[in-house]
């Protein structure tokens, strides 16, 4: 009975403890006493805590830096393969402005047949200003076709293989094309020096230029079509000793910079040499 | 050896020199890579097979070029004839003899485009035509000719390997 009494005291005095913790626990009475154990335990296990990831560190970031490595070579590979990609499409979009121009061109002219080529390569002889084009005979290309920019008068077809072609540009040194001017109607010929510099030679002194004029193809001699756009007219020189007055042509076709031209395959040139008379022997 | 990879140099380097080269004019002058290799090819002590090299460059220049056939091809033969004579006598300096027939051989190739134009009647301003287009062709050749020289005289060696001495 004793004993019985003894074990429900003690068991009543624990719980009656216990339950006192708490409460001073839940009170908050027993705070600094918890700092004061806690702290050092808390700064032991951090010290151990960085120990450890230092080792594990030391352990493991050598792979994660090689895989780190790889994944870099991985995204800077892509890197580079989008910037050739996004090269290529600029390089696209410039090809497709340039052939969106010719189509307008094309279209504002619906009498004309064309057919576009790219300029894939220039005449090795630098005295002399001839292009090569990707076109050819197999595409309805011949001898003396006439050909253009959405902008203006480039030149004639002046060989011909099965899927190339050489141009003469107006700018050649051998090249004469006839012109008029838009505004006054005076007809003269453009020809060009061995640096390309266009001219209009014995215009006659009475002839009226001015800087700003317009200069067309006038179609005299049937070697190119009327009314093709070739450039303005830049200075002119006229001196009154002189019988006829010449004028610079600043033609509006960028000659260095041609990518894609238009040959026009519904134009026949005419042929005038056996009309030429030749001195009797 | 040395005419069978003639073919494929030569062809590549007038499809290099039409696609890129003239389209890399300074002032109106232009580089001529097939005179550069043609000069290098002919100043290496070891060659033999020159003409040939000579005879393909100068027709396929002519093939892609609006200028008259023989102009390129005999500016090309007199160059290597004075490479040739000028090889047996400076050949203990060969980048000189390389710069001199560089300058020559572009002056002698000019000098027949230009006398191609006046046949056919073109009308031209020889100053203009000196300062605008041979004087920088020039220029590019000489700045070209070392690195062409160096790499020709690669292809040289390889095709013509020296003897051994034991």
């Amino acid at each position: 009975m004793n004993r019985l009494n003894s074990r429900s005291l003690r068991l009543a005095v624990l719980v009656i403890f216990i339950v006192g913790l708490l409460l001073l626990a839940l009170g908050g009475y027993l705070t600094p006493l918890f700092r004061l154990t806690l702290n050092p335990i808390i700064t032991v296990e951090a010290w151990l805590s960085s120990r450890y990831l230092a080792i594990h560190d030391m352990i493991t970031v050598p792979k994660d830096v090689a895989r780190l490595q790889q994944r870099n070579a991985e995204l800077e590979s892509q890197v580079t393969q989008l910037q050739a990609q996004v090269i290529e499409l600029q390089q696209r979009i410039s090809e497709a402005q340039v052939l969106y121009a010719l189509l307008d061109f094309a279209r504002s002219r619906p009498d004309n047949q064309y057919v576009a080529a790219s300029v894939i390569g220039r005449d090795t002889n630098p005295f002399i200003s001839y292009i090569l084009i990707d076109q050819g005979s197999d595409a309805g290309l011949r001898h003396g076709m006439p050909v253009v920019t959405n902008q203006g008068l480039v030149g004639r077809i002046d060989a011909v293989t099965a899927g190339g072609a050489r141009v003469q540009l107006v700018t050649d040194s051998a090249s004469v094309v006839n012109v008029r001017l838009q505004s006054t109607q005076v007809e003269a010929s453009m020809t060009a020096s061995v640096t390309g510099e266009l001219a209009l030679q014995m215009v006659p002194t009475s002839a009226s230029l001015s800087v700003g004029d317009v200069i067309l193809t006038s179609g005299l001699g049937g070697s190119y079509p009327a009314n093709i756009f070739i450039g303005q007219i830049s200075s002119v020189r006229k001196r009154e000793s002189d019988l006829s007055q010449t004028a610079i042509v600043q033609s509006v076709v960028d000659f260095v910079g041609l990518k894609a031209v238009l040959v026009i395959t519904n134009f026949k040139p005419v042929d005038l040499n056996p009309l030429i008379p030749t001195p009797a022997k | 050896m040395a005419n069978l990879i003639a073919l494929p140099l030569l062809v590549i380097l007038s499809v290099f020199q039409t696609a890129i080269v003239n389209r890399l004019p300074l002032l109106h002058g232009t580089a001529d890579l097939i005179l550069l290799t043609l000069a290098a090819w002919s100043l290496h002590e070891r060659v033999t097979s020159v003409w040939f090299w000579v005879l393909l460059g100068g027709v396929l220049v002519s093939y892609a070029s609006a200028t008259p056939f023989f102009a390129p091809l005999i500016g090309y033969v007199v160059m290597t004839v004075i490479a040739r004579l000028l090889r047996r006598r400076v050949w203990q300096t060969p980048i000189l003899a390389m710069i001199l027939i560089t300058f020559l051989g572009t002056f002698i190739q000019h000098g027949l485009y230009m006398g191609a134009l006046f046949i056919r009647g073109v009308t031209f301003n020889w100053r203009e035509s000196l300062n605008l287009i041979t004087l920088p062709s020039l220029l590019l050749n000489i700045l070209l000719a070392i690195p062409v020289y160096a790499v020709i005289s690669t292809l040289a060696e390889w095709v013509y390997p020296g003897e051994l001495e034991i």
